[in-house]
């Protein structure tokens, strides 16, 4: 690969030129990638990695049918969305055919960043309520606005949480406030947000919108339970509010099952906004929000015109197509729900051989390892998870660790994730957790119960 | 179907037939500009997209190429990037970055301006806020330094103090509320607001105010960055040599419809915002291929000379427009530079009165000639001149031909005397065909 500047001089270029607040992966020991194709990433000299981070790269980096559509339109046209033109419908068109009736009328932007803030507008015009309720340790993007509603950025800032931002507790049933052992989380749960509206509307406060990001990534791989997002709904529509669902990272069919993450939780759940984004255009920028034909009525009586220089162009739709097309004709639906199964069950094997695993969650190919020094105190373990992904990458597989406690190894890779890269990882995993734990010594002994029956030989025996 | 939020550029469709290869301006902000579709920056975006599409937390060549490229174009002060997908989203970083640096909150804006979408940029946008949620406690608005049609016209001696002391009045009575004043946002250019060309001196005079104040300079190039003004790449170089702003965004002609966008800023300004200890993590911003795209259109607009081509076609334009000024009582003034060009219509010479109605006419009639025009100003009365850089001095020609004739055509039609002015009927926004001659009938 002719590489233009050395590692050396790459890195000392970006020291020098790029805002030093954007981060490289690996801080102490960068990579740079110059190619990639499906699940493979390559450096600068040659080596491979298997991605089990890119979930942008949704289809596979570099998928030649999408690559083909962009040129082809390319050398056509591209421009605004102010002239007609059929791309822009026909995406439209077969987005909406992927969701609920009720949610029909498109709003292309460039990211998710724009999608989401749009989405609030469009929450506050609706009834000109101005209050947002959030989910802790969510993420929603880095614009003024979203930093405003996600706890992950304004905890960290020095910025302070607003007084019409309301923060709810993640409903994460293994470190969240209900646990796996509570009779009825969902409820629970939901009865948090109830409280905050109760609370807000004492205090003459009205609720424009409550959102959530279907899954939590950022807050650390967070499913929620079953029936939790219908009681939320209830409850703040009944409160003139709209529910967002925040499927920029976790939607096309991550989950396997479903097209959208949202949808695991029942036919009777319809969010009233969602925002995509990230795996939408297999990388190009791309991003979309969706609504009722009401909510963007009420948008467009204001008069005001709404505007993206580039949302909707002919190329981002048709590379938005090229992906829905190939997401269809892979099944890569299937392929995550297979894959993604094998991959579960493996890492549940791995759990019950390594006490530094604390939980296993996921869904399709979107799979969370909860990394934990102690069982029973589930506190995470997060040095411990920093260093595996270090020992990870010198094995060549590439995965991040997340979360507020960065101890949650994520794993969310292009779609055309095979069960023998699934095996490759795990077994990696396997060899890097068996040494830590070796390292870590007598820990691992302790924390197990004296009468705990043993199902697996510890290690070292 | 796409949001109603959304309006069509014109009310009925419109599509050329197969048969027609009509010639085509593209002076509405469409992005494009080294032109559409251009075989460089096409091929460019294609072989990257075949190799590596990712995103900026592994390290790449591209990017800090690009970086450096930018970085060439621009005092040497300004040597710190931040790449984004959109105009708008380098305006909210911005502001961030301004916010950050400073400590303060507030923001002063011209009249009129336009500068995004984003909840953020509505409230700092006159030219939008004033029709949706009003204007906030922090928002601070300055007159626009308008020349033709502001407060200090051409015939003031020295309109750039004039309207700097303007901006000075604004800071001074902010800070008796015991406020304080992050930054001074306006478009180097302000186009929306009418295609306006601040006087030379305005902005180092604006800037002096507000550094003393402890705000910072931010320049908006979206519209009009990467030598669309002929003279120098980037409009803020019209103020002055040592004239250098705190934060430039640049947008829109960046990657020629790809999305693309960048913030360029001091050292300082990058530091402060670091300290926070928070990340900025743009998902697709500066993305191999989105910096390959980029690193295409500035080799394009070196390897087709196209800043001294938007010189020279520009004064071109201004030339014959300048003719049509003395024939048409209906344009009260041309003003621009490079390929950045307003012609102001007004129905009166000594009000100025906006030319509104007639100005929407004219841009149908030219739409039926095949050019495709636009207007702006808060008197929706500014034909916008603003098109790809191979805009050729026979396209000029061509346009100005174009606009002649159906200026004479109305004039003609609506029989006034000094000034137009449209009769009821004809007061429509697309006057019935048969009512007035069809263009190819007119001699002239």
């Amino acid at each position: 690969m002719c590489e233009l500047y050395s590692k050396q001089d790459t890195l000392a270029l970006r020291r020098k030129h790029i805002g030093p607040s954007c981060k490289v992966l690996y801080a102490a020991d960068p990579i740079k990638i110059v190619r990639a194709q499906r699940q493979y990433m390559f450096d600068e000299k040659g080596e491979r990695y298997l991605d089990c981070i890119n979930n942008v790269a949704h289809v596979g980096h570099c998928h030649p049918e999408v690559v083909k559509a962009a040129l082809k339109q390319m050398e056509v046209l591209n421009t605004n969305s102010r002239f007609l033109h059929d791309n822009i419908v026909e995406y439209a068109k077969r987005l909406a055919a992927t969701l609920p009736e009720q949610l029909s009328v498109c709003y292309f932007t460039n990211s998710g960043s724009e999608a989401n803030d749009l989405a609030l507008r469009l929450a506050r015009q609706f009834r000109g309520h101005q209050d947002v309720i959030t989910l802790d340790h969510a993420y929603h993007g880095h614009l003024s606005s979203l930093i405003e509603i996600s706890p992950y950025k304004f905890r960290k800032g020095k910025d302070v949480k607003k007084e019409f931002v309301h923060v709810a507790p993640t409903p994460d049933i293994y470190r969240g406030k209900y646990r796996e052992n509570h009779a009825d989380p969902a409820s629970a749960y939901a009865d948090e947000v109830k409280k905050i509206i109760e609370e807000a509307q004492n205090r003459g406060r009205k609720i424009a919108a409550f959102i959530a990001e279907s899954m939590q990534s950022c807050g650390g791989q967070i499913i929620p339970p079953a029936g939790y997002f219908q009681k939320v709904a209830e409850y703040v529509r009944g409160a003139g509010g709209v529910v967002i669902a925040d499927e920029v990272q976790v939607g096309f069919g991550r989950v396997g099952k479903h097209f959208w993450s949202f949808q695991m939780h029942g036919k009777d759940f319809v969010p009233d906004i969602v925002t995509m984004g990230k795996p939408m255009g297999n990388g190009h920028p791309i991003a979309c929000v969706v609504t009722t034909k009401e909510i963007a009525e009420a948008f467009s009586s204001s008069g005001m015109e709404y505007f993206n220089t580039y949302g909707g162009n002919p190329v981002s739709s048709a590379v938005g197509l090229a992906v829905l097309d190939v997401i269809e004709n892979e099944d890569l639906q299937g392929n995550a729900t297979r894959v993604g199964t094998y991959l579960t069950e493996l890492l549940n094997r791995q759990k019950a051989k390594h006490t530094l695993i604390g939980d296993v969650r996921g869904v399709g190919l979107f799979v969370g390892i909860d990394l934990v020094k102690d069982r029973q105190k589930r506190t995470p373990a997060t040095a411990e998870a920093q260093h595996v992904i270090y020992k990870m990458k010198e094995n060549r597989v590439l995965l991040s660790a997340d979360g507020p406690h960065r101890n949650v190894l994520k794993i969310k890779p292009p779609m055309c994730f095979t069960k023998e890269d699934a095996k490759f990882m795990v077994d990696q995993l396997d060899g890097v957790l068996t040494v830590l734990e070796e390292a870590i010594g007598a820990q691992t002994e302790s924390v197990v119960p004296e009468n705990t029956p043993c199902r697996t030989k510890p290690p070292g025996t | 179907g796409a949001g109603p939020g959304r309006s069509a550029r014109f009310s009925a469709p419109w599509r050329p037939t197969g048969a027609e290869r009509p010639r085509r301006c593209w002076p509405c902000g469409g992005g494009c500009s080294v032109g559409h579709c251009h075989p460089l920056v096409v091929q460019a975006a294609h072989e990257q997209n075949q190799v590596l599409n990712t995103n900026s937390r592994y390290l790449h060549d591209n990017i800090v190429d690009y970086a450096q490229r930018l970085s060439e174009t621009l005092p040497e002060k300004l040597c710190v990037f931040y790449f984004l997908n959109s105009g708008s989203e380098a305006n909210d970083l911005a502001l961030r970055l301004a916010r950050q640096y400073t400590g303060h909150w507030d923001v002063v804006v011209l009249d009129h301006a336009y500068h995004g979408h984003l909840s953020s940029l509505i409230d700092i946008s006159p030219y939008k806020f004033r029709g949706l949620d009003g204007q906030k406690e922090w928002v601070h608005v300055a007159p626009l330094p308008d020349t033709y049609r502001g407060p200090y016209r051409e015939d003031h001696p020295n309109p750039a103090v004039a309207y700097a002391s303007e901006v000075k009045r604004v800071v001074s009575s902010v800070q008796e509320k015991g406020r304080k004043i992050a930054a001074f946002f306006a478009e180097s250019l302000p186009s929306v607001g009418g295609q306006i060309i601040p006087p030379a001196g305005y902005f180092p005079e604006v800037a002096e105010h507000v550094r003393r104040a402890g705000g910072v300079f931010v320049a908006d190039e979206i519209q009009v960055g990467f030598g669309r003004v002929g003279k120098h790449f980037w409009a803020f170089q019209l103020q002055g040599e040592d004239f250098v702003p705190d934060i430039v965004t640049m947008g829109k002609s960046i990657g020629n419809g790809h999305p693309v966008a960048c913030v360029a800023t001091t050292q300082a300004v990058a530091r402060a915002f670091e300290a926070t200890g928070v990340e900025y993590f743009n998902t697709f911003g500066g993305s191999p291929v989105s910096c390959a795209v980029g690193l295409a259109v500035l080799d394009v607009l070196e390897k087709e000379q196209l800043q001294a081509h938007a010189a020279c076609v520009g004064s071109f334009l201004m030339e014959l427009l300048g003719q049509q000024k003395a024939k048409h009582p209906i344009i009260g003034d041309i003003r621009g530079v490079g390929l950045f060009v307003g012609v102001d219509l007004i129905k009166d010479k000594a009000t100025r009165t906006p030319a509104t109605e007639e100005a929407d006419y004219l841009v149908s009639r030219l739409k039926e000639n095949y050019i495709l025009l636009s207007t702006d100003g808060p008197g929706r009365n500014v034909l916008k001149f603003k098109p790809p850089m191979c805009f050729s001095l026979d396209n000029a020609q061509h346009v100005v031909a174009k606009l002649d004739a159906i200026l004479t055509d109305m004039e003609e039609k609506m029989r006034s005397c000094e000034t137009l002015r449209l009769q009821p009927e004809a007061a429509l926004l697309s006057p019935p065909l048969e009512k007035m001659k069809h263009p190819t009938q007119i001699h002239y």
